[in-house]
């Protein structure tokens, strides 16, 4: 791999906030497109920082800040992808149900999907299960992530799940949770089809929700 | 013995007459339905033009006249609640950090922002909105830095009147809300504080050593005023584990923690945490920092009950295990609560050191549940344990 590169997956792995959009710069200098930066750069470090997490050596604190300094680096690259060349491994909406504002995991999980090649329609938080109706309409996406913090909000998961079947797309569908207040029991319960235990798992988790829709 | 002495024999790994419970406080709409409902609703008192008006004219200053003697007062409700429940010991937290900023926000005077919000029920509530505190400039442009003396002396009048009223009938387990950890998360913004440990040490040394010296004051009042069983709650971990590398945790909080509970030994007082999450890595530490129990063991966690009591359950306290999220919730069947409790009973009773409770405090628990919690624990806790 080109040595620019490698420099981009450092700093993240590193998170080095500082010098993220330098060793940005250098690569679209030297000429390597702004897909292959995300894909091998970005997606390469923020594959490492997923190793880390799950092997103990990073923590929360770690994979948030690695977030950042992803955020860091977009702003110089969004305009210059050609997306043609970003494999595209399926659409994924995510949402935080309504009620709960909390952002931090979705975000984290957004960041671990972009990297890994999905196309993600991050709605925000706070998100009713109208607008999440009506982004599956919009898009086409056959998979939904939906982050759930409060314990006190959580019956905003069934709200989509019932809004998907009252418009007839329950069944196009898969749907994963995660969240502080989530577990396995809880999605049985919910009528959804995966949970994740941590932002790391995504990726695998809509891979394999992918093939089985 | 008395509810106090009950709740430390606990601690000391006695197997007293039978399991005692934990009541981790309440949020108000289970206030109300143990007690009552107040003639005028909170939100009716935030959400209303003439209110908002002078929040937004006077709100910081009439912060104090008006919001503390409020917050007090919907405490002390909180322990009477749980001293009509049943409960053998509850936390009542001395809150004094609250200020109004304007008619939607409040701020914590230890630097972090709320939206005002309500509940459904009628009650008010105060959502975490961003840190305050996000640069050194901040820091110390921030004029709203309480006089630690001035809080000391709030919170040693505060649970003397808890004391004298309640103290009789239930274990009252004093927090003086002061969590280091929690400071410097909420203050900062999650998303960069390790940015903020890293590369501006000193500023981050400034806020704990702000929140050390509040903590040991208000720690000491409380025990001034005959609490002798004190948490400081400070969440640490999320389900995952811990937010912070455990190695970095202990070399930030470690001393100041470790000065607070020889403090509160020293008096013969007992010193317990509260950390939501899974805190697998962190348990060694918080003994080391000289704590004899933690409250939440939240089974939304990855956190392993049974692997905890078999570790650590000779030196440890474990304090909470009910789920909140559904066995205290009115989505679930009464006998599912009891067989929860029998659960936790049977996997954490043997020898002392287990108070059983809910894992936290949260608007949806239904009052029912919460009896029947109880109800179960005195009915299948009496040692020798049998279930």
């Amino acid at each position: 791999m080109k040595e620019a590169l490698l420099d981009v997956q450092k700093a993240i792995v590193d998170l080095n906030y500082e010098d993220i959009q330098t060793v940005v710069r250098k690569c679209l200098d030297e000429g390597i497109p702004a897909w292959e930066i995300i894909k091998e750069g970005i997606g390469g470090g923020m594959k490492q920082v997923g190793d880390r997490f799950e092997s103990g050596e990073f923590f929360l604190a770690e994979l948030i800040m690695s977030g950042e300094v992803v955020k860091e680096a977009m702003p110089i690259l969004e305009n210059k992808v050609d997306t043609a060349k970003i494999q595209n491994k399926g659409k994924v909406i995510l949402a935080t149900v309504k009620g709960d504002i909390h952002y931090i995991g979705k975000n984290i999980v957004a960041m671990m999907l972009s990297a890994a090649g999905f196309e993600v329609i991050d709605l925000g938080a706070d998100v009713h299960e109208e607008k999440i109706v009506q982004a599956v309409k919009d898009s086409g996406a056959v998979c939904i992530g939906l982050s759930v913090l409060l314990t006190t909000t959580i019956g905003g998961i069934k709200d989509v799940v019932d809004a998907l079947s009252e418009a007839g797309l329950r069944d196009k569908v898969k749907i994963a949770i995660g969240g502080a207040c989530t577990y396995e029991k809880l999605a049985e319960e919910m009528g959804v089809d995966a949970y994740g235990s941590d932002a790391v798992q995504a990726v695998k988790i809509f891979e394999g929700l992918l093939e089985v829709v | 013995m008395g509810p106090t002495e009950r709740i430390i024999a606990v601690f000391k790994g006695k197997e007293i007459d039978r399991v005692q419970t934990y009541c981790a406080s309440f949020e108000e709409w289970t206030v109300q339905q143990v007690l009552s409902k107040p003639f005028i609703t909170t939100k009716s008192l935030f959400f209303n033009p003439v209110s908002r008006l002078i929040l937004d004219k006077w709100g910081k200053k009439i912060s104090k006249m008006v919001l503390q003697p409020s917050v007090d007062s919907a405490l002390m409700k909180r322990l009477e609640a749980a001293v009509a429940l049943g409960f053998d010991s509850t936390v009542l937290n001395y809150e004094w950090r609250l200020m109004i900023l304007d008619s939607k926000k409040v701020a914590r005077v230890t630097g972090s922002i709320y939206d005002i919000q309500h509940d459904g029920h009628g009650n008010v509530f105060f959502y975490y909105h961003g840190p305050a505190l996000a640069s050194p400039e901040a820091f110390e442009a921030w004029s709203d830095f309480p006089n630690p003396d001035d809080i000391a002396h709030g919170c040693y009048k505060f649970y003397k009147k808890a004391m004298a009223q309640y103290g009789e009938k239930i274990c009252i387990i004093g927090d003086t809300c002061t969590g280091l950890h929690e400071i410097i998360l909420l203050a900062v913004g999650f998303e960069k504080m390790l940015w903020w440990i890293r590369k501006k040490a000193d500023f981050i040394k400034k806020l704990i050593s702000l929140g050390d010296e509040i903590s040991m004051k208000t720690t000491m009042a409380a025990m001034d005023a005959g609490i002798k069983v004190v948490l400081h709650a400070d969440d640490f971990s999320h389900k995952t584990g811990p937010i912070l590398n455990p190695k970095i945790t202990d070399e930030l909080f470690g001393d100041s923690y470790a000065r607070i509970t020889k403090a509160v030994h020293d008096r013969n007082g007992i010193s317990a945490i509260h950390s939501c999450g899974d805190n697998t890595k962190l348990f060694d530490y918080f003994i080391k920092w000289g704590f004899d129990g933690g409250h939440a063991f939240e089974n939304t966690s990855n956190v392993d009950i049974a692997y905890e009591k078999k570790t650590h359950g000779d030196r440890f306290t474990i304090i909470g295990g009910m789920g909140v999220d559904y066995l205290l919730t009115s989505r679930s069947k009464p006998e599912e609560v009891v067989d929860g409790v029998k659960h936790l009973i049977r996997t954490c009773a043997h020898g002392g050191r287990f108070i059983l409770g809910p894992v936290n405090a949260h608007s949806e628990e239904d009052v029912s549940k919460i009896k029947v919690m109880i109800d179960a624990t005195k009915e299948y806790g009496r040692y020798p344990i049998t279930v």
